[in-house]
């Protein structure tokens, strides 16, 4: 399964975030952004299924918010750091 | 205890809110923003949702215009504050609050330019006042939506159709109408909503909020931790982040949760409806007694859950003295923080008694109210006519 990395600058847009999705039966998981990706210091981010990814983005696209970048990412939480697979938004 | 100071704090609050209290007490709630342990992505999760809740209350358009601050206090010195520069004129009115009056005369001490619109003797304004005091360089109209002293309601969407046609800001007081009296802040082209907790809310002290429309930006009042962009010196430029630095008050805000929703289930035009029903009954009470003054707008005119008067002969204090020790009733005298209102409708050498229903507030006890009322009426006659 691949997963994604959205990585945003306050916890307060990855709520909003997840709370969309989950009223549209997508679970999206809240955590902290790992520090590899996290350039600004404290960040938050929303892993999910590739294929929801499309979901994702209109709701942050609804509610006006960029995210800092998408990843590719692994189930183990551990984000993939090959420049070449980093999949920037 | 029959309870008549909703103006002041609500009370009694629907069960559900100590509940969340309690638990957000003794079941862990964490600090969000700070960490990634589940205790503290569930309080975020509770804490957005407080503010959907809110959006969805007042037709806020973006919950994430919505910051939390201790109370209304806080957040019209938030909004109020952050905007308003030396050079720029605001509009207030003549029956403010002391948390609006005094923040402008302090600004007013450092080159803020301010003009106090007179309302008439019942507290309400004249749009066409406004209009005539509008200037050039006039940023703000920040009103009181319905008078904490008297309850007169001003016509905010009136008001704020003017302001949005001459691109000024409008800041509306909600603290005695938010979750009595139904918001809508696109309809009313309120730009800037503050809001307590712990009054209409029906929520715990200790919480109240700003809505700030994406046409403002405000300088934060404060600085400090947001739990994002940490390596940055500066504040965060989005909101809530913006002006939300600290521990926000989480208990606090879970109990605000549940209240919240208790008001979107109920619906605030019911409460409203109902509120109206006692304050009417209140006020036909109050008219046949006689030596009893009462303030504010005519008894068929809509007004908030506010209702102040005077016996003739006796002192503001005594009466709510009375009132309690002889039914156990509990409600505001004097001057209720708004000595700009009290000096509008004459009754700045005297205060008033305030008695403020609220949504559970029984007929019954407007009774009980009313009958002890007369009764000190009726002994402060005796004594005027002894000379006592």
């Amino acid at each position: 399964m691949t997963l994604k990395l959205a990585v945003f600058a306050s916890l307060n847009q990855v709520a909003l975030v997840k709370r969309a999705l989950q009223r549209e039966g997508i679970y999206a998981e809240m955590l902290r952004t790992p520090r590899c990706l996290s350039h600004t210091g404290c960040s938050f981010a929303l892993r999910c299924r590739e294929e929801e990814l499309a979901q994702l983005e209109k709701a942050c696209s609804q509610w006006k918010i960029e995210p800092g970048g998408i990843f590719a990412d692994m189930e183990d939480s551990s984000p993939v750091l090959d420049n070449d697979l980093l999949d920037e938004w | 205890m029959i309870y008549l100071d909703n103006a002041a704090t609500s009370w009694p609050k629907p069960p559900a809110v100590a509940r969340a209290v309690r638990n957000a007490l003794i079941g862990g709630m964490g600090n969000p923003g700070r960490t990634n342990h589940n205790n503290s992505m569930n309080a975020a999760l509770m804490v957005q949702e407080c503010r959907e809740q809110l959006a969805q209350l007042f037709g806020i358009p973006n919950p994430l215009r919505i910051c939390f601050a201790a109370n209304t206090t806080d957040a019209l010195n938030l909004a109020i504050k952050g905007v308003i520069s030396p050079g720029d004129h605001v509009l207030s009115s003549s029956m403010e609050h002391n948390s609006v009056w005094r923040p402008l005369v302090a600004l007013e001490e450092r080159g803020v330019e301010l003009t106090v619109v007179a309302t008439d003797a019942s507290g309400v304004i004249d749009v066409a006042s406004i209009e005539r005091s509008i200037k050039s360089n006039t940023k703000l109209i920040a009103m009181i939506h319905a008078s904490n002293v008297n309850g007169a309601i001003q016509p905010m969407a009136e008001i704020g159709r003017i302001a949005r046609q001459r691109g000024i800001l409008l800041l509306a007081d909600a603290a005695q109408t938010a979750g009595s009296i139904p918001i809508d802040v696109e309809a009313m082209s309120i730009d800037l909503l503050a809001f307590p907790g712990h009054k209409g809310l029906l929520g715990p002290q200790g919480t109240g909020g700003l809505y700030v429309s994406e046409r403002v930006d405000l300088r934060p009042l404060k600085e400090g931790g947001t739990g994002s962009d940490s390596m940055s010196p500066h504040q965060p430029l989005y909101y809530p982040d913006r002006l939300e630095s600290g521990t926000l008050n989480l208990p606090g805000i879970a109990g605000l949760n549940e209240s919240v929703r208790y008001l979107l289930r109920k619906g605030v035009a019911r409460i409203e409806r109902k509120e109206a029903a006692l304050t009417h009954r209140l006020l036909d009470g109050l008219a046949k007694i006689e030596g009893v003054t009462v303030y504010g707008p005519a008894v068929r005119v809509t007004r908030a859950a506010v209702v102040s008067f005077n016996i003739q002969g006796m002192d503001s204090v005594s009466v709510a003295a009375q009132l309690e020790a002889r039914a156990d009733i509990a409600c505001r005298p004097g001057w209720h923080c708004a000595g700009l209102a009290h000096r509008t409708q004459g009754t700045e050498l005297t205060g008033t008694v305030r008695l403020s229903p609220g949504p559970f507030t029984k007929a019954s006890e407007i009774v009980t109210a009313l009958g002890v009322i007369a009764e000190l009426a009726r002994e402060a006659k005796i004594q005027r006519a002894s000379g006592a």
